[in-house]
């Protein structure tokens, strides 16, 4: 035993300051969290099911709590489709490739709050967006994009589209490049032409890098902050900019935390229940 | 040039246009006068030019305090990861497989929380130990999420080092400490840059815990923010380059090193 201990004293001194830190700092304040979402505001009972009854009823919350769930689902879709579509690009683009790979990688170097500032002047009501279609004689008066309803929903998808799509495209050139040429020149050999090559090989092959994109996109896509926060502020609220507005504009800590608990409940479940159903399916091809 | 040819070259194209479009609105926002950009019909060509936003932004003296804020707090941060998880992440290569990727598995769960879940209690604490505002409390908060990524990082470039090298060295009569002060940590130093230089970059661009724990000593990012807010149009501008340059030329420099997963987290909306 003495041993032991003089063995890995070292290791253990080592790495003691890390896991401190992520309990205290991470894990404390995720408990605390829970314990403040399940403590009614106005008899500090513990616990309750008060905060949650109370944001249910709430209609902004509802439509926070769906316009979360759309914007992932939909989000998630289109940049993984766009990253594999500029990943493709970039994969047989012979001409200039570097530079447009420089090109379509930059916003990976630009805050998302830069990028929120940008999409600001693109519609904003005398923004770049209003102007165009006015010039094409498409609109007379302009638009009132970021009020609330679809479009905004819109801007605020291909503004994530901008942000995010490189990190999609980093992924899928990573999956492409681990495809072996042989693989498609044998597809090739037998007769298979471009598209079926693609749907029956490069696609299949892609799964892993495909599986690992739509997590890792999930993830952050239901966090959404700064985009919904800079650009439509209560005009279209998601669950993180809700949590917010409870805390900083009301001034209530309660509702704010079950808000943030049921955001971490949907990522949990969402990102558990999506690899569960990957792992099944690739256990039945197996 | 066969038809399917052009369609990739197309394809392309829409990619480089759309995400160079708002790059340059932002560039020629940050030149043009009033009269060409805050109107019902902006311009979009660069037809007369302007310091003005410029000369503004480095006079005002609006820029220096947040500007000293954020330097400040990006480098406390960057050198508080880099001094806790080095030493974790070297303990972290070197155990069995099994308990190693069960710690990357909670280090990597511990990103997906959401800020909003982190900073509400963080702040409620904070305002009690008078940290709130101060660059003390910023950096305690941006470790929660720098942390996990630098310790990451560097449990990979650990593992390239073989252990081979470390059970040479305390054959040759080195002891345990003198080993990892000579041979390990020397030849980490790449990787422990690279490291440092995300943990930099993810404080620097950090909105969330910033917005949560700052009332009145805003960061660049929170300044940009207020200008949007009070809509200012050609100050959001200029503060939102003067954010985005060092951040372009670092992630440059960081291209080779960009690997998708250490962007989980980092990249969102």
């Amino acid at each position: 035993m003495r041993r032991f201990f003089q063995r890995y004293t070292l290791h253990g001194v080592m790495v003691l300051p890390l896991f401190l830190y992520l309990l205290a700092f991470t894990g404390l304040p995720l408990l605390s969290c829970l314990m403040l979402s399940f403590t009614d505001a106005v008899s500090r009972v513990f616990p309750s099911w008060n905060n949650y009854l109370a944001l249910f009823r709430l209609g902004q919350f509802r439509v926070a709590l769906w316009n979360t769930l759309w914007l992932t689902g939909v989000g998630v879709s289109l940049e993984v489709l766009a990253g594999l579509g500029v990943a493709l690009v970039l994969h047989r683009v012979v001409l200039g490739r570097t530079v447009v790979r420089t090109i379509v990688l930059t916003p990976l170097g630009v805050p998302t709050i830069v990028t929120g500032v940008m999409f600001m002047y693109l519609f904003g009501s005398t923004g770049y967006t209003n102007e165009l279609l006015y010039r094409l004689g498409v609109l007379d008066t302009p638009v009132d994009w970021l009020m609330g309803d679809w479009r905004t929903f819109g801007v605020l998808l291909l503004a994530e589209l901008w942000k995010v799509t490189p990190v999609v495209t980093l992924i899928m050139l990573a999956g492409l490049e681990s495809i072996p040429e042989s693989a498609l020149e044998a597809a090739a050999v037998d007769g298979a032409g471009g598209w079926s090559r693609f749907w029956y090989v490069t696609l299949p092959l892609l799964r892993p890098a495909l599986t690992m994109a739509v997590v890792i996109r999930a993830i952050d896509a239901f966090r959404i902050f700064e985009l919904p926060l800079m650009l439509t502020g209560k005009n279209l609220p998601v669950l993180g900019t809700f949590a917010y507005s409870e805390y900083y504009d009301y001034n209530n800590p309660f509702t704010s935390a079950a808000a943030a608990s049921l955001l971490l409940v949907i990522i949990a479940l969402g990102i558990g229940g999506y690899l569960l159903v990957m792992v099944r399916r690739q256990e039945e091809i197996a | 040039m066969t038809a399917r040819e052009l369609w990739w070259y197309g394809g392309g194209l829409l990619a480089v246009v759309y995400t160079l479009v708002p790059l340059y609105l932002l560039f020629k926002i940050s030149v043009s006068p009033p009269t060409e950009a805050l109107t019902p019909h902006p311009s979009f060509g660069l037809h007369t030019l302007t310091g003005e936003h410029w000369r503004l932004l480095l006079t005002s003296g609006t820029l220096w305090p947040p500007l000293g804020k954020s330097v400040a707090v990006a480098l406390w941060t960057m050198l508080g990861a880099v001094g806790i998880a080095t030493p974790a992440a070297y303990v972290l290569a070197r155990l069995p497989q099994t308990w190693k990727y069960g710690c990357i598995l909670a280090l990597f769960a511990s990103r997906m929380v959401p800020e909003v879940g982190i900073a509400l209690p963080v702040a409620v604490q904070f305002l009690r130990w008078g940290l709130v505002d101060t660059q003390l409390g910023l950096v305690l908060a941006h470790l929660v999420k720098v942390l996990p990524l630098v310790a990451w990082i560097l449990v990979g470039t650990f593992e390239t080092i073989p252990v081979e090298l470390e059970e040479a060295a305390q054959v040759d009569g080195c002891h345990r400490l003198a080993v990892l002060r000579r041979v390990v940590f020397p030849l980490a130093a790449p990787g422990v840059a690279v490291a440092a230089l995300f943990a930099w970059l993810e404080s620097w661009n950090e909105f969330t815990y910033a917005l949560y724990l700052s009332l009145t000593e805003n960061t660049l990012p929170l300044q940009t923010y207020y200008y949007v807010t009070r809509g200012s149009w050609f100050d959001a501008a200029t503060y939102a380059i003067f954010l985005t340059v060092p951040v372009l030329v670092v992630t440059a420099g960081l291209q080779r090193y960009l690997k998708a997963g250490y962007l989980a987290g980092a990249v969102k909306g």
